[in-house]
């Protein structure tokens, strides 16, 4: 064993490689990139089948659609992909965003509150939402899968009591903006995707740049050597579920703007879409794998998946349904055949 | 004992590859005999029960069952043929009844074809009383039941099944000592009642009460096979480790007494060890040896802050730690831990470097890791434990487990603790690795940190420790000073 230690020698280069990276140029870590990105071929293969079958789906009015037709679902995303990298999974986002919306109209219209103070008191309930289904999971060891179901009929049934069963269709200004608003005149891009946009952009900043992030990831592959290590998995898992409390109840307030009114009952598809779209991305549902790039990607092929069979005039409207959820299935085996983890299992 | 044996086994052989795991092994049991299997790790004790319980189904040599050849095809073959096995983790479900649990599989039916409970209920009292349980309550779940009895129901199952020979596979290192005077009772009953156990232990104390004959294997090789009256727990000790070993004492390391007080464990007790004190000074060296179950890597455990106590006291250089802290506040406080299971304390697709800063994040580079800072810091120290190969980016997973070790001891070195917990340092390793890993451990006890190494691999135990404590069943049994220490002294102690 040689005792004196020397100080390694990185170019300025490598090391900011390096820093951007997590990598370095020397190593095989590139190969394993290229697997993880399975994802954006199967990405490019749909765009490719259905410009090919479609005239009208490279339109830039089209390409503009999809992107705001994924935007509320990529709010739900940021958060979701969070949560499912530390191998929990919160099934309340979407009562939870029906809450958050019904609250800020509710204040608006009933009790005249002010833009600033309803907005904080309706992202406010949906954050401590996702704060109490995380203390209620790692304080009596519930999972997370329970925790959050019941937390969804709370939801659900506060936003129930709130509007006895009443649509708002008096919305705030700062709703209405966030959801159906442009910059740049009418034909502007949408806020929606910018909002959408910033969200993945500092969710991606986050997992990626900063020691929560890493915690998240080491969290997710292994609880137990996370735990050796002095990560606090606890206190990890709570702040996931926080942050995906908090991106339901913008998503909630975003698409409450875009369809212009605060409904009784939830969007139960929601839920289902957002995690389809993030496990698309080859997120992997037991933790571990996964970055909001691919969560970016996932959306993409969700987007254009659902899109592009809207634009193929011959395919029965009755059967797109089906279809979907075939090609759903078909590009999960892909994304798992490609990056090679089905081999890889050795479990028993 | 001269009767016809119920089974025997003649000029048994079996290889692994180039591994001679048995050689020519020759061994028999009688009807109501307890026969006892001794010998080192690795002496083939656990191939012999293999090939006996069905396991293993390819090896030269003669299987001889009342008489008459066979050859076992699988574990259920074995038991059809009533020979059952007692593993070391017990299988009973302990969400079902005992009665549930006696006929797991063998349910009793009506004609309706649903349980009979009335039937499985009253044939489960009449087996126990039987068999000298009649206290059990057999509608009680299995669960509210110590470990030590829902061992005897697994044993007893076993019978009810139809076994006629019982192979024990280490059957008291779990339990606590009253629970094995009821296990080495119900071990009379089944002689009395003309059945055979194999049984196979390290606690040699323990084979002298219970069996009648014991055949000691040694590297792969039968020994001897001895009349319980005409041997003792001495014999048996050079039997098992051959002259030539017990005379080559390991070099003891100096004792550096002179330090203060780096660790201190006072009456620490848990559900699986009781009232565990000791004390480990600055540049000690102490290994704690124990055999699997003895509650050493659970006090380990306990130690770095996972596993729950129910009182006791640490104390880290003067510092009482607060009852139950975690593992995070254990590390703050200048404990680092390796566990005896690397592939749960290491992240196998990660990078090496990620796993050794990963404590340490926040001391490196605060809340924004910088990877280039993280190689910086890591580097020295794969370099220095000598991972090979020495490239920080590679992923744990493809290292061998020698490697991964010494990964898992370099996480700890790029901020020295105080205290250098080790559970199995060594386990797995091929001697080049182990001894690179077993100089590492000598260096930090030099460089005056305190060490603590648990294991269950006494010549681990007894090449690097100044002071030794054998644990058994939960309790320190011996505490000595590493001088002219040798195996038989542990085993001894066991």
């Amino acid at each position: 064993m040689s005792s004196q230690t020397e100080t390694p020698k990185l170019s300025p280069l490598q090391r900011i490689i390096a820093n951007l990276t997590g990598t370095s140029f020397l190593t095989g870590v590139w190969g394993r990139r290229l697997t993880a990105l399975a994802p954006l071929w199967t990405l490019i293969a749909m765009g490719i089948f259905f410009s090919l079958s479609s005239p009208s789906f490279l339109r830039p009015i089209n390409l503009n659609n999809i992107l705001s037709q994924v935007s509320t679902l990529a709010i739900f995303g940021t958060g979701m992909t969070f949560v499912l990298l530390t191998g929990e999974i919160d099934l309340s986002i979407a009562a939870v965003a029906g809450l958050a919306g019904m609250i800020a109209a509710y204040l608006y219209a009933n009790l005249d509150y002010s833009e600033p103070v309803l907005l904080v008191i309706a992202l406010g309930t949906a954050t401590l939402m996702g704060f109490a289904s995380g203390i209620a999971s790692t304080r009596f060891r519930i999972p997370t899968f329970m925790v959050t179901l019941a937390m969804s009929l709370i939801a659900a049934g506060l936003t129930t009591y709130i509007s006895k069963g009443r649509v708002i269709s008096q919305l705030p200004e700062t709703a209405k903006f966030l959801g159906s608003g442009r910059i740049g005149g009418p034909d502007g891009i949408r806020v929606l995707i910018v909002v959408a946009a910033v969200s993945l952009l500092v969710g991606h900043l986050i997992l990626r740049y900063t020691r929560f992030g890493r915690y998240v990831y080491m969290t997710g592959a292994s609880k137990s050597a996370a735990r050796l290590a002095g990560v606090n998995t606890d206190m990890t898992i709570t702040a996931v579920l926080t942050i995906c409390g908090f991106t339901a109840g913008l998503a909630g307030i975003v698409s409450m703007g875009r369809l212009g009114s605060a409904q009784p009952d939830a969007v139960p598809s929601f839920l289902i879409d957002t995690i389809g779209a993030v496990v698309l991305g080859g997120t992997a549902l037991n933790g571990g794998r996964g970055s909001m790039v691919q969560t970016l990607i996932g959306l993409l092929i969700y987007g254009t998946l659902r899109n592009g069979l809207d634009n193929i005039p011959t395919i029965d409207v009755y059967l797109k349904e089906f279809i979907t959820g075939v090609v759903l299935i078909a590009a999960l085996i892909v994304n798992v055949v490609f990056s090679g983890k089905a081999p890889a299992d050795r479990s028993v | 004992m001269n009767d016809s044996p119920i089974l025997s086994l003649q000029h048994v052989s079996k290889r692994f590859g180039g591994l001679q795991a048995l050689d020519d092994v020759s061994f028999d049991l009688q009807p109501g005999e307890i026969h006892a299997l001794v010998g080192e790790n690795g002496a083939g004790k656990s191939t012999l029960m293999r090939i006996l319980a069905g396991v293993y189904t390819e090896y030269d040599g003669e299987f001889i069952l009342e008489g008459r050849p066979i050859r076992l095809q699988s574990p259920k073959d074995a038991l059809n043929r009533g020979i059952g096995m007692i593993h070391q983790e017990l299988s009973v479900i302990t969400e079902l009844s005992v009665a549930e649990n006696l006929y797991l599989g063998r349910q009793p039916l009506t004609r309706w074809g649903t349980v009979d409970w009335k039937k499985m209920f009253s044939a489960s009292e009449v087996e126990l009383a039987r068999l000298g349980f009649p206290d059990i309550d057999v509608r009680r779940s299995l669960g509210s039941y110590t470990l030590g009895m829902q061992q005897v129901v697994e044993v007893l199952r076993t019978i009810i099944s139809g076994a006629r020979i019982l192979i024990m596979d280490e059957p008291t290192s779990a339990l606590s000592p009253g629970e094995v005077e009821r296990l080495i009772k119900l071990i009379d009953v089944i002689r009395q009642d003309q059945r055979s156990v194999i049984y196979i232990s390290h606690f040699l104390e323990e084979v002298m009460r219970v069996a009648d004959r014991v055949t000691v294997l040694r590297n792969g090789g039968k020994v001897a096979t001895l009349d319980k009256s005409s041997t003792n727990v001495n014999q048996l000790i050079e039997l098992i480790l051959g002259h030539e070993l017990t005379t080559t004492a390991h070099n003891a390391p100096m004792t550096q007494k002179n330090g203060q007080i780096r660790l201190n464990v006072s009456h620490l007790t848990s559900d699986v060890f009781n009232d565990i004190s000791f004390d480990i000074h600055q540049g000690e060296i102490v290994g704690i040896y124990g055999a699997v179950g003895a509650g050493h890597f659970d006090l380990a455990r306990a130690i770095f802050g996972m596993y729950r106590t129910h009182s006791g006291t640490i104390t880290v250089d003067g510092h009482l730690f607060p009852h139950n802290y975690s593992a995070r506040y254990a590390i703050k406080h200048g404990l680092a831990y390796a566990t005896e299971s690397r592939r749960k304390s290491l992240f196998m697709e990660e990078a090496i470097y990620r796993n050794i800063t990963l404590p340490h994040l926040g001391k490196i580079s605060g809340m924004i890791p910088r990877p280039a800072r993280e190689l910086q810091t890591a580097l020295p120290f794969i370099k220095k434990v000598n991972v090979q190969p020495p490239d920080p980016m590679n992923l744990v997973g493809k290292l061998s487990g020698g490697n991964q070790q010494k990964v898992a001891i370099a996480r700890w070195l790029t901020f020295p603790p105080k205290v250098f917990v080790m559970s199995e340092p060594t386990r797995g390793m091929d001697v080049g690795a182990k001894s690179e890993v077993l100089s590492i451990l000598r260096e930090f006890g030099d460089q005056g940190y305190g060490v603590l190494v648990v294991s269950t691999e006494p010549e681990t135990i007894l090449s690097v420790s100044n002071q030794v404590i054998v644990m058994s069943h939960g309790q320190i049994v011996a505490h000595m000073e590493n001088k002219n220490l040798n195996k038989d002294v542990l085993m001894r102690n066991l």
